[in-house]
């Protein structure tokens, strides 16, 4: 069955574009564009997913995902907003949201963000001490990484960036989802700083004889331990 | 705290204005009452003096010497207020209420007026005396004790006394009443501009407004917030609605862009300047926002201090290193502030970034944090520093160096505004100490409560 996303957007340029998105990553896509048309629909259909904007035509939406949740939705909740400023990001993380994209915002961003909230309901637990990817293995306990039995050295932070890595394993991440989640920083810090810590991983895992992590297209990283790169 | 003292200052100040004021008024009433009722006595006084003398010069008339003789022994006799003396020519006394001439007393002139007469002190008491030498060699003392007169004097003080000291404490009784409520109306007012200062802009006073200056005062300073609130929401909705109006459009540009094909460079240089445009809007949205709330807490939370330092110093150090700098942290543990994590993360971020812009390969950079009543945080390079006449305006919006410009660094100029505005949201005191070589930023925050 495919997976039904809900797009809650007055703006109807937007809204093709974030449903031309979801439509790539083989999801359907129903749009609403007021927040009470989208209350409505969000307690009718099953979805997986509510790309939610803010400033819409009967309220803002981030103040609506209690009535959303009210209304038996339990689908993982994205919003999109032209309020982006790091302050208003950390208040809608605050009050309940999965993600918050700012506007404008890039497909590539988009989608990468999409695929790891889909991935997020079906994705086993990481409770395993050991994570093998072909000749690379995580200790999560012992937080030690090893290429062919070879201990390969890593600093604190780099071995959180390799994990969040392994748990998005095979999908392009941006650098704002690496320092959302791994620096848990919501600003844009003009530098790309966060290059020179991926570069230096990437590096050390290289001596080591793993080209797991690869530069994707555009926008981000991706983490393809076992040669195919996505 | 230190508002109680003041008050009772200034109520007291107004208490022992109208006391004294009214205490001065009532001491000029009586001083004139208390001449004129001393003039009225001596003039009694003197006007029993003067008839005493008439009935004396009568019997004189008849009969001289002896009949004056026998009016002051019989006179004397029954002695009342009044003194009278009589000598012989060798100086016996003939008559008198007195054994003896008072010395050092001399006769003047010989005959039976008033004038000139003396005032003298004989055993302690006060006497208005008339002495003659009368034909023959007769020497004749005629006195009215004054006694009367300064005992009424002294009772009238007394009781001048008792009232005076009773209008001050009346008159500071109801000045202190008055000041009080006075102050207590001004004090209603003060505490209310207290509570928008510290943010609450929806503070109103309770209960109605009485129809007086102080009633108008408080109508006056209730249209002021409400204006002053009404500015603050429609400057919060400006921002958020040019938020909108500016991202939607540029939304839909870089949706458009994303289908421009074949021209990769031209559509990257373009999203680079797309964001760099939302980097300095949101910069200033930051600024003035984190001005607005300057200087109330509200939105503060503790926040480890040393763990954000920590953080932010990990992400940028490699940079730092990448570029050649000589780069070190000390950063003392479980410093915490009341602060908005956020925030001080990017002031921190700022810092650096500005630091690691303008050093050169080989410089310093070292960033620090020392606990203590005052915890500071200081990052000190040794890059090129700040030209003295730049150091006012350095954290001034859109403030840069011309050097800057010809290096060809690029910057809007904003991003030590923002770290200003974020210490300030802090109450945190920022300065650039005086240095040999490069630029030192110092950050001094004040303790967080518990």
């Amino acid at each position: 069955m495919q997976d039904r996303i809900l797009i809650i957007e007055d703006d109807a340029e937007t809204a093709a574009a974030v449903a031309a998105v979801v439509a790539e990553l083989g999801c359907e896509a129903e749009i609403r564009g007021t927040l009470d048309e989208g209350l409505a629909e969000a307690g009718l259909g099953d979805y997986r997913v509510i790309v939610l904007d803010r400033m819409l035509p009967g309220g803002d939406g981030v103040e609506a995902m209690a009535r959303i949740r009210a209304v038996g939705s339990r689908a993982l909740i994205l919003v999109l907003s032209a309020l982006g400023r790091a302050a208003e990001r950390v208040e809608g993380l605050e009050k309940g949201a999965d993600d918050y994209l700012p506007k404008p915002f890039e497909p590539d961003e988009l989608r990468a963000r999409l695929r790891a909230l889909l991935r997020r309901g079906t994705m086993q637990v990481l409770d395993n001490d050991l994570l093998a990817f072909g000749e690379l293995e995580i200790r999560m306990k012992a937080r030690t990484v090893h290429v062919k039995r070879t201990h390969v050295p890593v600093s604190p932070k780099e071995f959180e960036l390799l994990t969040y890595f392994a748990r998005n394993a095979g999908q392009v991440v941006t650098r704002m989802q690496l320092l959302e989640n791994v620096w848990h920083l919501h600003f844009d810090p003009g530098t790309n700083v966060v290059d020179v810590h991926v570069g230096r991983l990437r590096r050390k895992l290289e001596d080591a004889g793993s080209a797991a992590i690869q530069t994707a297209r555009g926008e981000g990283y991706v983490f393809a331990p076992l040669g195919a790169a996505g | 705290m230190s508002e109680a003292p003041l008050r009772a200052r200034a109520t007291l100040r107004l208490a022992a204005g109208m006391a004294a004021a009214v205490a001065l008024l009532a001491l000029l009433a009586m001083g004139l009452q208390y001449r004129l009722v001393e003039n009225r006595l001596m003039q009694a006084q003197r006007a029993l003096l003067a008839a005493d003398l008439g009935g004396l010069a009568a019997l004189y008339d008849q009969r001289r010497i002896i009949a004056l003789r026998e009016a002051i022994a019989y006179r004397a006799a029954a002695p009342g207020g009044e003194m009278l003396v009589l000598l012989d020519r060798e100086g016996r006394v003939l008559a008198g209420t007195r054994d003896d001439w008072p010395a050092g007393l001399a006769a003047e002139g010989a005959g039976f007026v008033i004038d000139p007469a003396q005032e003298v002190v004989l055993d302690g008491d006060r006497w208005l005396v008339v002495a003659r030498d009368l034909p023959g060699g007769f020497p004749l003392l005629v006195g009215r004790s004054l006694e009367p007169v300064d005992d009424t004097l002294a009772a009238l003080r007394r009781g001048m006394l008792g009232l005076l000291a009773a209008l001050l404490v009346a008159g500071a009784g109801v000045g202190w009443l008055a000041a009080a409520s006075v102050m207590g109306r001004i004090g209603r007012v003060n505490a209310l501009a207290d509570r928008v200062a510290e943010g609450d802009l929806d503070a109103r006073l309770p209960g109605p407004r009485s129809a007086d200056e102080f009633g108008l005062l408080e109508t006056h300073v209730h249209g002021m917030l409400d204006r002053i609130s009404n500015l603050n929401r429609a400057t919060h909705r400006l921002s958020d609605t040019i938020a909108h109006e500016m991202r939607t459009p540029l939304n839909r540009m870089l949706q458009k862009l994303g289908r421009i094909e074949g021209q990769e460079a031209v559509v990257a240089e373009l999203r680079g300047e797309m964001r760099q445009a939302i980097r300095v809007f949101d910069s200033l949205l930051d600024i003035s926002r984190a001005e607005a709330d300057q200087g109330h807490g509200g939105g503060l939370v503790p926040v480890d201090l040393s763990a954000v330092a920590v953080e932010v110093w990990e992400l940028y150090q490699p940079l730092a290193e990448d570029k050649g700098l000589v780069s070190s942290a000390q950063v003392a543990p479980g410093v915490r502030v009341l602060g908005d994590r956020n925030l001080l993360a990017q002031m921190l971020a700022n810092l650096l970034d500005n630091a690691i812009k303008y050093c050169g390969p080989g410089d310093r950079l070292d960033l620090s944090l020392e606990a203590g009543a005052q915890s500071v945080l200081r990052l000190v390079d040794t890059g090129p520093g700040l030209p003295d006449e730049m150091k006012d305006a350095v954290f001034e919006r859109f403030t840069r160096a011309e050097r800057d410009r010809a290096r060809g660094i690029s910057g809007h100029g904003l991003g030590l505004a923002l770290v200003r505005a974020i210490a300030l949201r802090h109450g945190a005191r920022l300065s650039l100490p005086k240095v040999g070589k490069g630029l030192t930023v110092e950050i001094a925050w004040p303790r967080a409560p518990g």
